[in-house]
């Protein structure tokens, strides 16, 4: 079998695998990161988004094949620094419960906010159609809004700086 | 004696409730379990080089480090920060220096009010034994199966005191052996942030672990004062917790590890096809096909099912493609035959009478005010995680790792099915990706030891997403009739709910505990009541005459627990009837409901502040406003809760736009995870609601795919907004409670949108 070189986290790489094997499946059995989850093997469910070429994609829908030549960023490549503000985000809205979700979701979230740095509602809801199961999406929309500087930190830190603008009392949301 | 309170330090006697209780040669650090003292149990883990003991709820290391036992599954529920949470608070530890070690199953962590409240799945006749002879009966059968489940909100319930006593007692050891260093008395001493402190001295746990464990403990643990005061802050909503999650941060970065994410030398990926529903037997199909797809190692096959492993899952998975294994099934699942029996079974089958009151239905006229018929469809739990396991035989063990919320029984399965002892099947327990309750079964864990054991290597199994839509067993589906007779006023005079569906506990507890094929379980449990499945069924509001009818019915769909339970089924069915009663009296819904709910005034709190907060405007015609509220648990715990939804106009027409919840569960140890519960709770109900219907055709169900199930999605969430109330009753867990309001707060909200009503689950199964 023919080896498909890609670069994978800034690594170049080649790896023996029939071509039509989706991406997914590269990276989970074949390099061992398995950050990218498998949820539904058809696109549904996002757990599996990677960045390609800086592209938040399904690996799941993506071959090896195709993926070829190409720079993949997974969950493991953003976070070798310490956590990306994106994750960071997503750990101060209190937005992780089973953690299934979470890579693909994070990486869905990098790949929006690489292109649109304020993303508006509707550009959030078009971007991420990531399924929670545990229901952690208002949490996540607002990690979203906070890792964008449209949301301010929570509230022990906004009473220190009052930043006008922002509704903050209890009980409203400021997104 | 050995001991009081204000025990002084004491070293002398040589046997001590310390040895008992941390056992010798204790290098590294200081074990404890105190609770389970003198009970003589099997160490649950054995302890790293230099440390014994049996039984462990702490570890505290010369680095400091906190380790807390958490016996319970992770399923996002975030058992793993709130069980180290009581711990740390009771022994004064640093929150940065708490680690979690997930705890195999042991009689040290039998879950009691989980096994008392399971009576009527493990042992229904338990029930007529009198009081000490049942507790003795529940006691022997949780530590003797090591029942350790996690299920049904029992965790904090179970595990809070024995937790605390333990902690308790390590702090008061490790402030005798700083009190002998600084010659002071112990009491004197204080922990806190991970410092033992008198005056200006301070000492670190770390190095003071291994000389505390050389003090006995005092014979009562000096437990601290909780009070609801501790997380009053926190109750706000935007507040910063004061205990983050332990798991988010691994979780985030993606290093967190799931039973598909082992990763073992030698391993092989495998998938799975079972046949229709309907105890389908594989008959047919032709090994050659699968040859061919490269990374192919082999096949596995069994009665019912035909594996197939490789290099990697998917060559794994497309072998089987290839091969389209060829089944029989003799009693294959059709919608049609399914509700032809409930149907059946709600107009003319033999009740059981689960609860009667008053002169129970025989106060109810032939013609009665008000009597409806409701259906709601089987419900899937659609996990995000399918169910995966990894198996690898060797020297005579088996070890697996799978996230189960029943590991002893998942044990015992395995062992079974490979001939081996329960001790030699060794399993590390690992978080779930969801479960909804859908990890109290473990056919999966089954599955994978057994291809690990024909493959001669490790094995990991996963089913794919059709698998899990085929052979995960949803919620029963039910027909049900409610009917009141009321007064002038609208008082409802006599009430009666009856209930067809599948003795579904009776079932499952055949499955989880003794082991039948679901097949075999059904049969097992036809004609059978079930009183848990029946759980909610009575009305919070005042009535005369009452009565709860289970009518059995037997199906040929295999069905299971889920999150929310008994109760989010019956909230549907009590407070959308309330609703139709209310309007019927020509009543506003909320004065309507606080009429008739004089012996429950902590509940009419929560609906007087959810409607106050929420602006309720009545719930007028076109207003789009539902409301709801629900009681849930026993007398020692309860949870209560009301919920105002509204509707909006979306892109794609009517949605729930806000869900407004006040909460009264009792003092609330985590603020933040009871929300992110509650919030979570709205969105999966709100699957259950407006998702899509489950069918099934020639035993193969019509959602084969989660973007056929309509499941919540990020573009359309409602804003939910959450007022908790202060209370130092007994904790409640709020997972569920949500599940049950939401249901018919959102059909009660979509009626008086539209002035249709629905009375199914999904709402919409019986229009689109």
């Amino acid at each position: 079998m023919v080896a498909i070189p890609l670069t994978i986290n800034d690594r170049p790489l080649a790896i023996e695998m029939d071509p039509q094997t989706p991406l997914l499946w590269a990276l989970r059995d074949a390099v061992n990161l398995t950050g990218a989850k498998y949820g539904c093997g058809n696109g549904d469910c996002g757990a599996c988004m990677v960045l390609v070429d800086g592209t938040a994609l399904r690996s799941c829908l993506v071959t090896l094949g195709e993926a070829e030549g190409r720079f993949v960023q997974t969950i493991e490549g953003l976070s070798r620094g310490g956590l990306h503000p994106v994750q960071q985000a997503l750990v101060d809205e209190g937005a992780i419960q089973c953690g299934f979700c979470t890579p693909g979701m994070v990486m869905a979230i990098v790949g929006l906010l690489d292109r649109t740095a304020r993303p508006s509602e509707d550009d959030i809801a078009a971007a991420i159609p990531n399924i929670c199961r545990c229901g952690a999406y208002p949490r996540i929309k607002r990690a979203i809004l906070r890792a964008s500087g449209q949301r301010l930190p929570r509230r022990e830190q906004a009473e220190e700086t009052p930043a006008p603008g922002f509704e903050t009392a209890p009980g409203s949301d400021p997104t | 004696m050995d001991g009081e309170l204000t025990d002084k330090p004491s070293r002398k006697f040589s046997v001590s409730r310390r040895q008992l209780l941390v056992g010798g040669g204790i290098g590294a650090g200081l074990l404890l379990a105190w609770n389970f003292w003198p009970r003589d149990h099997a160490a649950p883990l054995a302890g790293n080089e230099g440390e014994t003991g049996f039984g462990a709820w702490l570890r505290i290391g010369e680095d400091g480090i906190v380790t807390v036992a958490v016996p319970q599954l992770e399923m996002g529920q975030g058992v793993t920060t709130l069980l180290p949470q009581v711990a740390a608070l009771e022994l004064g530890a640093d929150w940065r220096m708490v680690a979690v070690e997930p705890a195999p199953t042991s009689a040290a962590y039998a879950n009691f009010p989980l096994a008392t409240r399971w009576v009527p799945i493990w042992r229904p006749t338990l029930a007529a034994l009198a009081g000490d002879e049942s507790d003795m009966v529940v006691r022997n059968f949780a530590e003797g199966e090591r029942f350790a489940a996690t299920a049904d909100g029992t965790t904090l319930a179970a595990y809070e005191t024995p937790l605390r006593e333990a902690a308790a007692s390590a702090r008061a050891m490790l402030c005798m052996a700083a009190a002998e260093r600084w010659d002071v008395s112990w009491e004197a001493c204080r922990a806190e942030g991970g410092l033992v402190l008198h005056e200006d001295k301070a000492l670190g746990f770390g190095e003071l672990a291994v000389e505390a464990s050389g003090f006995d403990p005092p014979r009562v643990p000096p437990l601290l004062p909780v009070s609801a005061a501790d997380t009053g802050e926190a109750l706000e909503p935007d507040a910063l917790p004061a205990t983050p999650r332990l798991d988010a941060p691994a979780k985030v970065s993606g290093s967190y590890p799931f039973a598909g994410d082992i990763r073992l030398d030698g391993m092989a990926h495998a998938s799975i096809r079972h046949g229709p529903v309907g105890d389908a037997e594989l008959t047919r199909f032709d090994p050659a096909k699968g040859h061919n797809v490269p990374g192919y190692l082999g096949l596995v096959k069994a009665k019912r099912w035909l594996a197939a492993y490789a290099t990697n899952w998917w060559a794994a998975e497309q072998v089987l493609r290839n091969i389209a294994p060829g089944f029989d099934t003799p009693e294959p699942v059709e919608t049609a035959a399914m509700a032809e029996a409930l149907d059946a079974g709600l107009r003319r089958g033999e009740a059981h009478e689960i609860v009667a009151s008053g002169e129970g239905e025989a106060a109810l006229p032939d013609r009665p005010t008000l009597a409806l018929r409701y259906d709601l469809s089987p419900a899937p739990h659609a996990t995000l995680e399918t169910a995966t396991a990894t198996a690898r035989l060797r020297d005579g063990l088996c070890e697996i790792w799978v996230a189960s919320q029943a590991p002893e029984q998942m044990r015992q399965a395995v062992a079974a099915q490979l001939g081996l002892a329960v001790e030699d099947v060794i399993h590390y327990p690992v978080a779930a990706g969801g479960s909804f309750d859908r990890r109290l079964d473990h056919d999966h864990a089954v599955e994978a030891a057994l291809i690990a054991r024909e493959a001669g290597r490790p094995v990991q199994l996963r089913w794919s997403r059709w698998q899990e839509c085929l052979a995960g067993w949803p919620r029963a589906p039910m027909a049900a009739v409610l009917a009141a007779q009321t007064g002038a006023d609208g008082q409802i005079l006599a009430w009666k709910t009856r209930i067809a569906m599948p003795a579904t506990n009776r079932e499952l507890g055949r499955r989880v505990f003794d082991r039948f094929t679901p097949w075999a379980a059904m049969e097992a449990a036809e004609g059978e009541e079930d009183v848990l499945a029946m759980e909610g069924a009575v009305p919070p509001y005042a009535t005369q005459n009452l009565v709860v009818q289970h009518v059995p019915v037997r199906i040929a769909l295999p069905t299971a627990r889920q999150r929310g339970n008994a109760p989010a089924y019956t909230a549907f069915l009590t407070e959308t009837f309330i609703d139709e009663l209310a309007r019927q009296a020509n009543r506003e819904p909320l004065g309507y409901r606080i009429q008739q709910l004089g012996g429950e005034p902590r509940l009419v709190e929560c609906l007087e502040r959810v409607t106050r907060s929420s602006g309720w405007g009545g719930g007028l015609p076109t207003s789009g406003e539902g409301l709801a509220c629900l009681r849930m648990g026993r007398a020692d715990r309860t949870g209560r809760i009301a919920c105002v939804a509204r509707t909006r106009q979306g892109e794609q027409g009517l949605e729930i736009g806000e869900v407004h919840l006040a909460v009264d569960i009792g003092r609330i140890p985590n603020a933040e995870i009871a929300r992110q519960q509650l919030e979570g709770g709205v969105v999966f109900a709100l699957g259950l609601a407006t998702g899509s219907a489950l069918t099934y055709a020639g035993g193969l169900p019509d959602l084969g795919t989660l973007g056929a199930m309509r499941l919540p999605t990020l573009a359309r969430q409602p804003e939910i907004l959450i007022e908790l109330i202060e209370s130092d009753a007994e904790p409640f867990d709020p997972g569920e409670l949500s599940v049950g309001v939401t249901l018919p707060a959102t059909a009660n909200a979509l009626f008086a949108a539209t002035g249709t009503r629905l009375r199914t689950l999904p709402l919409f199964a019986g229009i689109s």
